[in-house]
């Protein structure tokens, strides 16, 4: 592991432009293959896709559209992507780099698989290899299930995988599994994905500013990483797992800013009493012209007196 | 005829009489109103029994809220209005619970400017027209330039609303504030109580004035806009309302706008789609709020430009080069 570690070390520092310009991708998600065999279903729903999140800057395949950027995004139709293999094109279209944004929490692992085949549909070199399903030798006919409980003692999410058949039921080991919580407009991971262990457990801690609703709840969906795999195996569960949050309104306070029912008591006053004042001084000054005509009434009786 | 008729019409014959004539035009009466009541039901039940033969004939299928596809009779149709009332009050209520908050990451802003575009087709705008733009900024000579988009800051201590007269622009319980032009009178006080320009005034008929004659006016989304009135950001509050992120957060292709709710202490990139911690988000990127120091409590936070990935363009020579 170390001497691979300086070896890489070693090529970093001989060929410093080698990481700006090539795109490296880890060995081991250099050979991932797509689950299913790619058809004209699989090219539309990547077409789809791709107009929807790609095409912005890779512009269309095949016509060298593609956005001037520094690096070019490049035509997805060229030698210089098409050169890539399956596992290449989707760890770089799930990670990003720079300013190609990573599509992990936007698309499915089937979503980029789709829009893989949509690609390669360019490419008439191009020979599907398809992987075997590892689910059907791991746990042949199982139904793989995910259990989640909390534990409020040391504030941890326990999590338990097994694969139930009709004669039996094994727990899932050394398969990575994420927990999310839900949001308004979407997934909140908690923690780092776990491994399981041998009895198909793993723990989550819970972070101390996890907010629920006002009793407290959150709803908590458990997924394994390897979608692949295991398919779309999924659990969502409400669990007593957050802070109690209980929303204040933004228009509580009195505020000069808010509307007239919740005006500050100083301006209602205030203007309560200038009103008053204004009105009725109109009105001692109607009164005081009524007099002046009474006194004038008076004085006119007395002069034909 | 009872007992009392017969001692009452011995006593004298003209009662008699008038009873008699009584009694028989009573009994025609009834008969009359028996025949035409029964004549009436008649005509109604055939009528209903064509309308329902009529009606079978004729039938829509027609796709319900809760997508249950259904037959309704043609003739039982009606068009569909929103009522106008119930809009307003839920557009100036807001959305329970909620304290929605808008995170800019300026270190991502590229001058794409599809936040702008994207904008200004859902509230009907003119190019020139903003709710939000990407402003050119350079604090001095010798710091760096960088593209920053400027929605509306939608701040708990509004000035806008203080100065308003005709209670025109208001603020929700979600944070989010907006402004009813079929109240606004055009005076333009919020426009000059604003330190950020967020505001927008019609000087001209309006974009699609034609197109959205007779529209129900949406307060959520300022549609159809009104000349001799005040546009403004609003959040995408329409789109909040449907549990979807605002129009310039999931067009934008960069990643830039994170938005969510504060209550929640998570907010979302419209472009990645990942849903972060907010206190953290604002903690490690040192995110500061536009002239803090006025007091106005903004709802929009910035996350300085620093590690930028992309020289800082113009955005004229930009679009020049794009169309070249």
């Amino acid at each position: 592991m170390r001497r691979y570690f300086f070896g890489l070390l070693l090529i970093q520092l001989l060929i410093p432009t080698l990481s700006a310009q090539e795109w490296i991708v880890p060995a081991d998600k250099k050979g991932k293959l797509s689950t299913f065999p790619f058809n004209d279903e699989t090219r539309k729903a990547g077409e789809k896709l791709y107009s929807i999140n790609c095409m912005s800057c890779h512009g269309t395949p095949g016509k060298a559209n593609y956005l001037p950027l520094v690096p070019p995004p490049g035509d997805p139709a060229t030698e210089k992507i098409q050169k890539n293999n399956d596992g290449e094109i989707f760890y770089k279209v799930s990670v990003g780099r720079g300013q190609m944004p990573s599509f992990r929490s936007v698309l499915t692992s089937n979503e980029i698989w789709n829009v893989v085949s949509f690609l390669r549909s360019f490419n008439t070199a191009y020979k599907q290899q398809v992987m075997p399903v590892i689910t059907s030798s791991a746990y042949p006919g199982a139904v793989i299930g995910l259990l989640v409980s909390f534990n409020p003692a040391d504030s941890t999410i326990i999590l338990k995988a097994s694969a139930t058949s009709e004669k039996s039921s094994v727990p899932v080991a050394d398969a990575e599994v994420k927990l999310l919580v839900k949001r308004t407009f979407g997934m909140l991971p908690v923690d780092e994905p776990q491994t399981t262990d041998k009895e198909g457990l793993a723990t989550f801690r819970v972070p101390a500013d996890l907010k629920g609703d006002t009793a407290g709840m959150v709803l908590v969906s458990a997924r394994f990483t390897d979608e692949d795999v295991f398919g779309s195996a999924g659990k969502d569960t409400l669990l007593n797992a957050g802070q109690k949050v209980t929303p204040v309104s933004l228009v509580a306070q009195r505020a000069m800013w808010n509307n007239v029912r919740k005006a500050p008591v100083w301006i209602i006053l205030a203007y309560g009493l200038g009103v008053l004042i204004a009105w009725g001084f109109i009105l001692l000054v109607l009164m005081k012209l009524r007099d002046i005509y009474l006194v004038g009434e008076i004085v006119s009786s007395d002069k034909k007196e | 005829m009872s007992k009392k008729d017969k001692e009452k019409s011995s006593e004298d014959p003209k009662i008699d009489e008038i009873l008699e004539s009584s009694r028989r035009d009573f009994l025609k009466k009834v008969g009359i109103v028996g025949a035409a009541s029964v004549a009436g039901a008649a005509a109604i039940y055939s009528g209903y029994r064509y309308e329902h033969a009529k009606s079978d004939g004729e039938s829509v299928k027609v796709l319900t809220e809760d997508n249950r596809l259904v037959l309704i009779p043609k003739d039982q149709m009606k068009d569909y209005k929103p009522d106008p009332k119930r809009l307003l009050l839920r557009g100036r209520d807001g959305i329970k619970g909620k304290k929605w908050v808008m995170i800019i990451d300026l270190s991502k802003c590229r001058n794409a400017r599809k936040c702008v575009n994207a904008c200004q087709g859902a509230h009907h705008l003119r190019p020139y027209e903003y709710h939000i733009n990407t402003l050119q900024m350079q604090e001095s000579v010798n710091t760096p330039a960088y593209h920053m988009p400027k929605p509306c800051q939608h701040c708990d201590n509004p000035p806008c609303v203080s100065v308003c007269p005709v209670d025109a622009t208001f603020k929700r319980q979600d944070g989010i504030v907006l402004i009813d032009n079929e109240r606004c009178i055009g005076c333009r006080f919020c426009m000059a109580a604003c330190p950020y320009s967020a505001r927008m005034f019609h000087w001209q008929e309006p974009l699609a004035a034609e197109a959205d004659k007779g529209k129900e006016y949406d307060i959520e989304l300022n549609v159809p806009q009104k000349k001799g009135t005040i546009s403004k950001c609003l959040f995408s509050a329409d789109r909040l309302r449907e549990g979807a992120l605002p129009y310039c957060v999931s067009a934008c292709p960069n990643g830039v706008f994170y938005f969510g709710d504060e209550n929640e202490n998570a907010v979302t990139n419209g472009t990645t789609k990942e849903t972060v911690n907010l206190k953290e988000l604002l903690e490690k990127n040192g995110a500061y709020r536009l002239m803090a120091e006025l007091g106005t409590k903004p709802r929009v936070y910035y996350l300085p430009p620093k590690n930028r990935i992309f020289d800082f363009e113009k955005g004229e020579e930009q679009e020049y080069k794009e169309l070249t």
